[in-house]
This record gives C-alpha cells, structure tokens and sequence, in this order.
C-alpha cells in the first residue's frame, strides 16, 4: 500500500492489500454471515449506506456547481467579453502537459500526480494557483477555455 | 498495445452500478474501508466510512472507472488511494497550499519537509514496522500452516507457492486465509500499531 524502501513496512504492505483481496474475494453469502456476526442486520447496514450514497451523489453536484461558477466567475475578471463554457477536459490536458513537462517543479508533479483523480474544481483551482504563480505560460491563460 | 482507449464508465453509469449494489456488496464495502483504515492508523487516524464516502465522490466526480473494472473494486482501489494520499500528506511531503500573491502563501507552496524530522520519523517507522511484523506472525505459532501463509504472503509469494508450502489444497487454503484475516484484525480492532 506504500511506496518506500523499509522491508517490514513492505511486508506489512503486502499483507493489508492480500486482507483488502480476500474481502472482495469472499463469497456474498460467507461476506453477509461475518457481517451478521460482528455488525448486525445487513440490511439495515445497507439502507443507510444507500442513503450516504444519495447524499454524496448532491454533495458531487454542488460541487460540480461550484467548480462551474468558480470558472464563470475567474473568466468575468479576465474578460468584459462573453465566454463559452469551460471545458474541463481541456483544463485537464492543460494541467497535465504542465505537470509532465521536463522542467516542472518536483513539489508541484508530487502534489497533483494523480490528476485524473482531482475534482473539476481541483483542476481549475490549481490552473488558478499556478497561473498566479508564474509556472503557467503567459499566453495559456485559458483554462480549458476554447 | 491495441492503442485503443479503455472504455471509461459516465457518471450515470457508475451512479446506476452504485444503486444496484446488494447488501452483500456494501457490506464487503463496509469491510474493506475498516481494513485499509486500521492498516493506515499506523501513521493517521482514519475513519473508514470518511474513506468509503470519499471513496464514492470521487467515482462520481473524477469519472474515471473503467468500464470493464467492477464497481466495488474500483472503491476498494479508490478508498487504498485515499489513505496512501493521507500517508502521504502525514509523510510531511511538500505543502501545496492555494496560492494567493503574498509573499508568505507562496512561500508555503514551495515549502519542503525538514529531512531531520523526515529520517527520525522513518526510523520510527521502521522499529514500528519490524515490531508488527513480529507480533503478527506471534498470533499463528500455534498454526504452522498459517504461519507460512502470513510469512509467505509478506515476502510476495503466490497463492500456488503458499499452497504448495502449506501443504494445504484450495478450499483449505481459502478457509485458512479467512482464519488469518479473522485473527488479525480481532488482535488489532484500532489499527495496526505496535
């Protein structure tokens, strides 16, 4: 589950990923009896898994709401003129092709390697962050925009 | 290499596939989420259902399950990224913070980690570690065949090497890998800590 040059952690790591595998290996019927036998109704469990659900799927979309108004608003100040849509899988590829290039900062590539996992609004704020920082290229001022 | 993109679930898709689980699939879920948080707890405190509900907004926000991944797998995958995340930021890696124009917030941008706390921390890590490891292998001297198997799992070996050296055939092998899972995390209900 680490990366790191410590043999036990190593070992250690080994072992939780195979605990992880055996779970998701374990039949539904022998996964439901160990539930029974430590947690209680399964059933129960999973309404209110279901419902947690329900509820991070609006949490996803105000957010996703606040990403496209956080863009709105930064292309306001940038431009009087009106501006389409972002597209943020541009904004993504943008990010990327900053990330990836041989001169990028090694602090910046550390923090966001994994750029597929940010948010929309991750993406767009850390093209802010690094707009105001210099590392972006004057004339990419777009952020995903067209 | 085909060239060819892998398929990648919509948002409608996953959503759909989340909202067809079975009891047995969120109680798998339920599971993984408190394994990787007691394995992380070494280092930081991790609630497992923080780890599964983020685990969900990002399938829902980042889009980026494959389309031939199982849904389950691909939480149980995300909720590992997470903690490994967590450990990361624990590992005093670089500070990234949002950066404004003053002088003090893009100072912290490029802060790094002071490397004598990173090398006293790592050498914890390390006593930490090695002390697990042993009190792990302690819960089996009383079963040699999952003794092999825990030792085995942990220097990489493969299901038919562990097989072999336990002398055991699959279903026991299966029954016995329960056993283990079972006995490790009753000795460690807050995490794996020495």
């Amino acid at each position: 589950m680490t990366e790191n040059k410590n043999p036990d952690r190593e070992a250690l790591d080994r072992l939780a990923d195979a605990l992880v595998d055996d779970i998701l290996n374990t039949s539904d019927e022998d996964m439901l009896a160990e539930f029974r036998e430590g947690h209680g109704d399964p059933g129960h469990h999973a309404d209110k898994m279901r419902a947690l659900f329900e509820k991070s799927v609006l949490t996803a979309n105000k957010q996703r709401l606040a990403a496209a108004r956080a863009g709105a608003a930064a292309s306001r100040t940038r431009s009087s003129e009106a501006t389409p849509p972002i597209d943020i899988a541009e904004a993504r590829r943008r990010l990327r092709a900053v990330l990836d290039a041989p001169d990028a900062p090694k602090e910046l590539t550390l923090a966001a390697r994994k750029e597929s996992e940010l948010s929309d609004a991750d993406v767009l704020g850390m093209l802010e962050d690094l707009r105001e920082l210099g590392v972006l290229p004057p004339d990419d001022d777009s952020d995903g925009k067209p | 290499m085909s060239g060819q993109v892998a398929a990648i679930r919509s948002r409608d898709e996953i959503e759909s596939a989340i909202r067809a689980f079975t009891d047995a699939d969120w109680a798998r879920l339920h599971k993984v989420a408190h394994a990787i948080a007691r394995y992380y707890a070494f280092l930081r405190r991790i609630e497992p259902e923080d780890l599964l509900q983020e685990a969900l907004l990002r399938a829902l926000d980042t889009r980026n399950c494959p389309a031939h991944v199982d849904v389950v797998k691909f939480l149980a995958e995300a909720m590992r990224s997470i903690a490994h995340g967590e450990l990361e930021k624990a590992r005093s890696g670089p500070v990234v913070v949002s950066a404004a124009s003053s002088d003090e917030r893009q100072a912290a941008f490029l802060n790094y980690p002071d490397p004598s706390i990173s090398a006293e921390e790592e050498m914890i890590d390390r006593q930490n570690a090695a002390a697990i490891r042993r009190t792990i292998l302690a819960l089996f001297d009383d079963d040699p065949q999952a003794w092999v198997i825990v030792e085995g799992i942990m220097e990489d070996l493969s299901a038919a090497e562990l097989r072999e050296m336990s002398g055991l055939d699959e279903t026991a092998y299966d029954s016995k890998r329960r056993l283990i899972r079972r006995r490790i995390i009753k000795e460690y209900p807050e995490g794996w800590k020495p």
